[in-house]
């Protein structure tokens, strides 16, 4: 299997096989969604037979949906993180991050298709518990490139909590179709207003010792 | 009385689906548990079964927000008052064994009932913490609905997904409405920390 790095709605036309019936998934979801594409329709999409499908993915459709899934998130995670890995502070880092994660899930018609047609498939994974999975993901790839703009005596630990902070704020600001929101989180200059508002300062500074004596 | 059957038909639907799950919970199952007739289901409900399950899970969602109103109302601030629902709603929610037991069975048919109701959700919070604000001093810049917004976005998210946090510690739920809650929203709430006083400006 190849490791995912790049999103596969930018497969290119040559690329491996079982990159190619993936890719070929996601544009069908991004169509019809996932209940009413069939094999057919994604071998047809892919250029190829049902019977190289199954040889393929032996195990159908519920295989296809899972790697499909499983690839796209991280590809996604991989992406953001070069774009975070560039970045010159922390405002700067957790904008590029919110910046291009809404990016990428607005192009994403499969992913736009279910929220917006089959939200059941969808909330499984980013309600509860079930968004636990990205949260860890976000703590392993984008969080690492934030310490290095953190104080470092807990530069660790707050570069973890700021990593699940944007994880929360894509979900209930750019996947949630909802036009009450504040910010506009395509457009640099307001990303940038909204993180150096509610997340910079949140930054605990370096703390010498535990002496933190309060009234 | 209309109220006491309509609340008579809604909790019966809550214990059927106890019992039998959202998907093969009927009206007929229903109407046996409240001890009436269908027609009477229907008189209440003409939507018929889809109408009952939606308005059940409305009426428990709002119940539960009514229960941690009234848990953070003692609270005298407002990093108080996020703080005890914070903890007090996601124990409830831990504790919640039919949510728990539909999530588990049955999540695609919940979660989907649960995000038509969670715009509603979001605005009630989002107007209690914007009239919360108003008697505090905000850092200077900040919009009051913005932060609001922020807040009750922030707020259901760990509701249901404490994450790395432990919403079950005092000291970790402080810290956490300290840093990133209210740590640019209300003057002195940041990492300093320079709690005890607040100007509550008349304007």
């Amino acid at each position: 299997m190849t490791v995912g790095t790049q999103s596969l709605l930018d497969a290119p036309a040559d690329a491996p096989l079982r990159d190619r019936i993936l890719s070929a998934t996601l544009r069908c979801i991004g169509r019809w969604g996932v209940t009413k594409t069939t094999l057919d329709d994604i071998a047809r999409a892919a250029g190829c037979s049902r019977a190289t499908v199954y040889r393929a993915f032996p195990g159908g459709k519920d295989v296809l949906l899972h790697e499909a899934a499983t690839h796209e998130i991280l590809a996604f995670f991989a992406e953001v993180a070069a774009d975070v890995d560039a970045a010159s502070d922390l405002a700067d880092a957790l904008t590029r991050a919110l910046l291009d994660a809404t990016r990428r899930l607005r192009r994403h018609e499969a992913l736009q298709y279910l929220v917006a047609h089959e939200p059941g498939v969808i909330l499984p994974y980013t309600s509860f518990d079930g968004i636990q999975p990205l949260l860890d993901l976000a703590a392993a790839t984008v969080a690492p490139l934030l310490e290095r703009h953190l104080p470092t005596s807990s530069a660790p630990q707050q570069a973890a909590e700021l990593s699940e902070w944007l994880v929360r704020v894509v979900l209930a600001y750019a996947l949630d179709v909802d036009d009450e929101a504040v910010v506009d989180l395509t457009d640099p200059a307001d990303t940038r207003r909204f993180v150096t508002t509610f997340a910079v300062p949140g930054v605990e500074p370096d703390q010498p010792g535990p002496d933190r004596t309060q009234p | 009385m209309s109220g006491d059957t309509r609340s008579r038909l809604l909790a019966a639907t809550l214990a059927c689906v106890e019992r039998w799950g959202l998907a093969k919970t009927t009206i007929e199952d229903v109407a046996a548990e409240a001890g009436l007739s269908r027609a009477t289901v229907y008189r209440y409900f003409p939507g018929g079964r889809e109408q009952l399950i939606s308005e059940t899970i409305t009426w428990e969602v709002a119940g539960f927000f009514a229960r941690v109103a009234q848990e953070v109302a003692a609270e005298p601030t407002v990093a108080g008052q996020i703080r005890r629902g914070l903890m007090f709603g996601h124990r409830a929610i831990v504790e919640h064994k039919l949510l728990q037991q539909v999530l588990a069975a049955e999540p695609e048919d919940l979660l989907t009932e649960l995000s038509t109701s969670s715009p509603l959700v979001h605005g009630v919070i989002r107007g209690y913490l914007d009239d919360l604000l108003s008697g505090e001093t905000l850092v200077p810049g900040v919009d009051r609905h913005e932060a609001a917004d922020y807040l009750a976005r922030l707020y259901l998210s760990y509701l249901g997904t404490p994450g790395r946090w432990d919403l079950a510690d005092e000291a970790s739920v402080d810290r956490l409405v300290r840093t990133q809650f209210l740590g640019g929203v209300l003057a002195g709430a940041g990492g300093a920390g320079e709690p005890g006083t607040p100007q509550p400006e008349v304007r």
